[in-house]
C-alpha cells in the first residue's frame, strides 16, 4: 500500500502550525458564504479570494497549461490571489474518477510550489465515506475538538446553503414576472448580504422562511405566460455566474423562467448525509432512472445528470434546454453527442453552448436570443392547438 | 434467438490496439468468427466525423467510422466494450468509458451491441467482463467461457512476450494470431534512439500517427514504445518519479516515458496526442516537467484530422536534428575531456618529477 500512503500524505500536508493557519478555497458561485461561516465557527482565520473576473482568468491562463479546462484556470487564479492576500492553507475537495477534476489539486500543488509559494494543501475525497473524510479535513486545519462548534458550523453552513438556494430559485421565478424591473435582483442581493452576516444557528434556520416571505412581497404579473428553460451541464460552469456570463440573468431579462436542477445545497446534502438519514430520491438516482433509455452506465462528471434532466424536463412540460459546458470537457462532449437524439425523440429543443476564455458575449447572446425565439414560437403553437 | 450470432465485428480502434490478441483468442474459442473493420483511411475519419459533434476528439471519430465500416460489411453484432476503470480509482477517459453510449445514440441503425463493462472501482472484474460479453452473444456455458478466457490469455501473453523482446507491433500481432512465437535476438544499434509516449490507438494506427514509427526508422532512429516496457517496469517508473497513477492508460504514457527517462536508454522523448485529449493534456505536462528537470529533450506533437503531413515531418526532422547535434556535442565534449584528463595526468607527472628532482637536490 505504498502508493496509498503516499496519496494520503500529499492530501493533507502539515507544515504550518494550526494557530497560524489562514485558510482559503476556490470560488464557485456563492459557496464562500456558507464555508466561511463553517470555518469561522471552528475558530479558523479565512481569506476569501476576490470574485472571478477577467483579471483572475488572465492570471489563471498565464500559469496553467493550454489544454486544461476552464474551471481549473479559475481555481488556480483563486489560489494565487488568496496566497497573495496572505493565505497559507488551501482547501479543495476532489472526486476521483469523475474527470480531470481529480487531478486539479495535484497540478495546482505542483504549479504553485514551483512558483515559490509556501502553503499547505488540504484535500478531502468525495468518493466514499465522505462525511468522515470531510470532518477529518476540517479537524486537520482547525484542530478544534469542541463538538458544539462542529454542530454550530455545519448547521450554519448547511442552512446558509439552503437559504442561498431558496433565494436563487425564487429569483429565477420572480425575475421574468416582476413588474418593476430590478426588484428581484435587489431582494436577492439583500438576502445574500443578510445570509452572510447571520451568525446564530437559530437565525440561520429562520432564513429560508424569511426569504420566501420577502420575495412574496415583490409585485409580479401572475398570469404572464412565461416559457420555462432548464439550464443543464457542467457543475462549475452552471454555478459560477462569471464563467457562464450570467446566463441566468440574461434569460430572466428576456422573460424566461430559468430552472436549474443542480443546486449546491441539494448536492452537498446528498453527498454528505449518511444514506440512512437520506430518504429522498437524490438527483443522481432520478437522472439514472430517466436516462436509462439512452445511457446504461454513468461515465463520470455530470453526463448522466445532463441526459436524465433533459428527459425529465421533456416529461414535465419544460419548453427548452440550454446545455452549457467548458471547452474540451470530456463528460459533456459525450453528453453533446447524445443530446441530439434525446431532443428528437422526446421532442424538446436543446441548445449546447461551449464556453472558453475567448467566448465573446455578443455572439453568445445572439444564439440565446434565437433559441428563445424558437422556444416561444413552439410554445405559441402548442397553446393554439 | 441470440445464439444465432456467428460473427462478431471488432472495430479497429481504441481498445483493439491494446487488447485485440485477447479478444481474438476469446471469441474464436467461443466459436465465433471475428470480423475486423478495414484499416483507417481518411474516408473512415470523414465518415465518423459525420456522426459525432465537432468537439469530439479524433480517436472517437475514427472509432465511429470503424463501426460504420463494420455495418457496411454486414456485421450484425459489434463488440463495443466500456472500460471504466482498470484498478481501484484508476479510471479511463469519459469518452472511452462512454463508447457504447455514444455509438448507441449517434448511429441509428439496428445492430446488436455487445457492450460489457469493466469497472474495478465498482468491483466488476475482468472475468465478469468476459462473462458479460459471452452472455450477450448467447453463450452461458461456464466451462466454455472459462476455457475461452484462458485461450484469450494464451494469445495475449504470446503477443506480449514478442513485443517485449522487440518485435514490431504488427508483426507480433500477426504471429500471435497465427499461434507462432517469434523472437528478436539481434538488437540493431542506431545512432539515435527515442521513446514515444502515446496511446496505442494513436501510435499504431498508421493513418492517425501518420506513420510516425516508420518515419523515424527511416531517419535512422531507434524507437521504443509502450510495448517494450513491462507493466511492472511502468508502475515502478511512475513511482520513482514521484507520481501517482490516475488514468487507466497512464502506464502507456507516463509509465513509458518515466521508464526511459530514468534508465537513460534514449536521447529524447516524443509525445504524440490527439487534439483536445483530456488525460494527455495532464500527462504530457507532468512528463515535460520531469524532462525539464532531467534535461531530456521532449517534443509534443498534436494531431487532428487536418494535420498536414509536411508540417509534421518538418517538426520531426528538426527534433531529430537537434538530438543529433546534442549527442555530437556531448560526445566531442567527452573526447575533449578525456584528452584534457590525459594532459592533467601528464602535468602531474612532470610536477612530481620536478619535486622529486628538487628534493633530491
Amino acid at each position: 500500500m505504498n502508493t496509498a500512503e503516499k496519496l494520503e500524505k500529499t492530501k493533507m500536508e502539515n507544515t504550518i502550525p494550526t494557530k497560524d493557519r489562514i485558510i482559503a478555497w476556490p470560488r464557485m458561485g456563492r459557496i464562500d458564504i456558507p464555508l466561511k461561516a463553517l470555518l469561522v465557527s471552528l475558530g479558523a482565520k479565512v481569506v476569501i479570494p476576490p470574485p472571478n473576473s477577467n483579471e483572475a482568468l488572465e492570471i489563471g491562463v498565464r500559469n496553467s497549461i493550454e489544454g486544461i479546462c476552464l474551471p481549473y484556470k479559475l481555481n488556480l487564479a483563486n489560489y494565487i490571489m488568496a496566497l497573495e492576500k496572505g493565505a497559507n492553507t488551501l482547501m479543495m475537495f476532489q472526486a476521483p474518477g469523475s474527470c480531470r477534476l481529480g487531478n486539479y489539486t495535484k497540478m495546482a500543488q505542483k504549479t504553485l510550489k514551483s512558483m515559490g509559494y509556501k502553503f499547505d494543501m488540504v484535500i478531502f475525497d468525495m468518493y466514499k465515506s465522505k462525511m468522515k473524510q470531510t470532518l477529518h479535513a476540517f479537524w486537520h486545519v482547525t484542530h478544534c475538538i469542541n463538538p458544539w462548534r462542529y454542530y454550530k458550523g455545519f448547521s450554519l453552513g448547511f442552512n446558509k446553503f439552503f437559504a442561498i438556494d431558496t433565494a436563487e430559485r425564487l429569483l429565477f421565478y420572480t425575475r421574468p414576472r416582476e413588474l418593476n424591473k430590478g426588484d428581484a435582483e435587489k431582494c436577492y442581493e439583500k438576502w445574500l448580504k443578510i445570509t452572510d452576516e447571520t451568525n446564530s444557528v437559530i437565525g440561520a434556520k429562520k432564513l429560508k422562511k424569511q426569504i420566501i416571505e420577502d420575495f412574496k412581497k415583490i409585485p409580479i404579473d401572475k398570469d404572464k405566460k412565461v416559457p420555462i428553460v432548464y439550464l443543464i451541464g457542467e457543475f462549475f460552469v452552471l454555478l459560477d455566474p462569471y464563467t457562464n456570463q450570467n446566463i441566468e440573468k440574461e434569460l430572466g431579462e428576456m422573460g424566461v423562467e430559468v430552472q436549474r436542477q443542480i443546486m449546491f445545497g441539494d448536492w452537498l446534502e446528498h453527498v454528505l448525509k449518511p444514506s440512512i438519514f437520506y430518504h429522498k430520491e437524490s438527483h443522481r438516482e432520478r437522472s439514472v432512472r430517466y436516462a436509462k433509455k439512452y445511457m446504461k452506465r454513468a461515465i463520470g462528471g455530470e453526463c448522466i445528470e445532463t441526459i436524465g434532466d433533459t428527459v425529465y424536463a421533456a416529461k414535465h412540460g419544460v419548453d427548452g434546454i440550454i446545455h452549457i459546458s467548458p471547452f474540451s470537457c470530456m463528460p459533456e462532449i459525450v453528453a453533446q453527442n447524445i443530446l441530439p437524439k434525446v431532443s428528437q425523440e422526446e421532442d424538446i429543443p436543446v441548445m449546447s453552448l461551449v464556453l472558453d476564455e475567448q467566448t465573446g458575449k455578443a455572439g453568445y447572446l445572439t444564439r440565446i436570443e434565437a433559441f428563445i425565439d424558437l422556444v416561444k414560437r413552439k410554445q405559441l403553437r402548442k397553446n393554439s392547438k | 434467438m441470440k445464439s444465432e450470432i456467428k460473427k462478431i465485428g471488432i472495430p479497429r480502434a481504441i481498445s483493439y490496439y491494446n487488447n485485440y490478441p485477447f479478444y481474438y483468442g476469446f471469441f474464436s474459442s467461443l466459436g465465433l468468427e471475428v470480423v475486423l473493420s478495414d484499416k483507417t483511411t481518411t474516408k473512415t475519419i470523414n465518415e465518423g466525423a459525420k456522426y459525432v459533434v465537432s468537439d469530439t476528439c479524433l480517436p472517437i471519430k475514427v472509432y465511429t467510422g470503424h463501426v460504420m465500416n463494420l455495418l457496411h460489411k454486414g456485421c450484425e453484432a459489434i463488440f463495443i466494450p466500456s472500460i471504466q476503470s482498470t484498478g481501484y480509482k484508476i479510471n479511463n477517459c469519459s469518452k472511452i468509458r462512454g463508447l457504447p453510449e455514444i455509438i448507441r445514440n449517434v448511429i441509428n441503425k439496428p445492430f446488436i451491441m455487445v457492450e460489457p463493462t469493466l469497472d474495478k472501482t465498482e468491483n466488476i472484474s475482468f472475468k465478469d467482463f468476459c462473462i458479460q460479453s459471452a452472455n450477450s452473444v448467447g453463450i452461458f456455458d461456464k466451462d466454455k467461457i472459462k476455457q475461452a478466457i484462458s485461450d484469450g490469455w494464451r494469445v495475449y501473453n504470446m503477443f506480449l512476450e514478442m513485443t517485449q523482446s522487440g518485435v514490431s507491433y504488427s508483426e507480433a500481432l500477426d504471429n500471435a494470431i497465427k499461434g507462432k512465437l517469434v523472437k528478436k535476438t539481434i538488437d540493431i544499434v542506431k545512432p539515435l534512439s527515442v521513446a514515444i509516449m502515446a496511446h496505442g490507438y494513436n501510435l499504431f494506427d498508421d493513418r492517425i500517427s501518420l506513420n510516425l514509427i516508420k518515419k523515424l526508422e527511416k531517419m535512422d532512429v531507434k524507437v521504443y514504445t509502450s510495448l517494450n516496457v513491462s507493466r511492472q517496469d511502468a508502475i515502478s517508473a511512475i513511482d520513482s518519479i514521484g507520481e501517482i497513477q490516475y488514468w487507466a492508460n497512464e502506464l502507456e504514457l507516463t509509465g513509458t516515458a518515466a521508464h526511459y527517462l530514468t534508465n537513460e536508454k534514449v536521447d529524447g522523448i516524443i509525445a504524440l496526442s490527439a487534439f483536445g485529449c483530456g488525460p494527455d493534456s495532464l500527462m504530457v505536462e507532468e512528463i515535460s516537467y520531469h524532462c525539464k528537470e532531467a534535461g531530456m529533450p521532449l517534443i509534443h506533437l498534436t494531431i487532428d484530422e487536418h494535420t498536414g503531413e509536411a508540417g509534421f515531418i518538418t517538426r520531426l526532422e528538426a527534433f531529430v536534428d537537434m538530438l543529433l547535434r546534442k549527442k555530437r556535442s556531448i560526445l566531442t565534449k567527452q573526447s575533449d575531456k578525456t584528452e584534457e584528463d590525459a594532459n592533467i595526468e601528464n602535468t602531474v607527472e612532470i610536477k612530481e618529477e620536478r619535486i622529486l628532482t628538487g628534493s633530491v637536490k
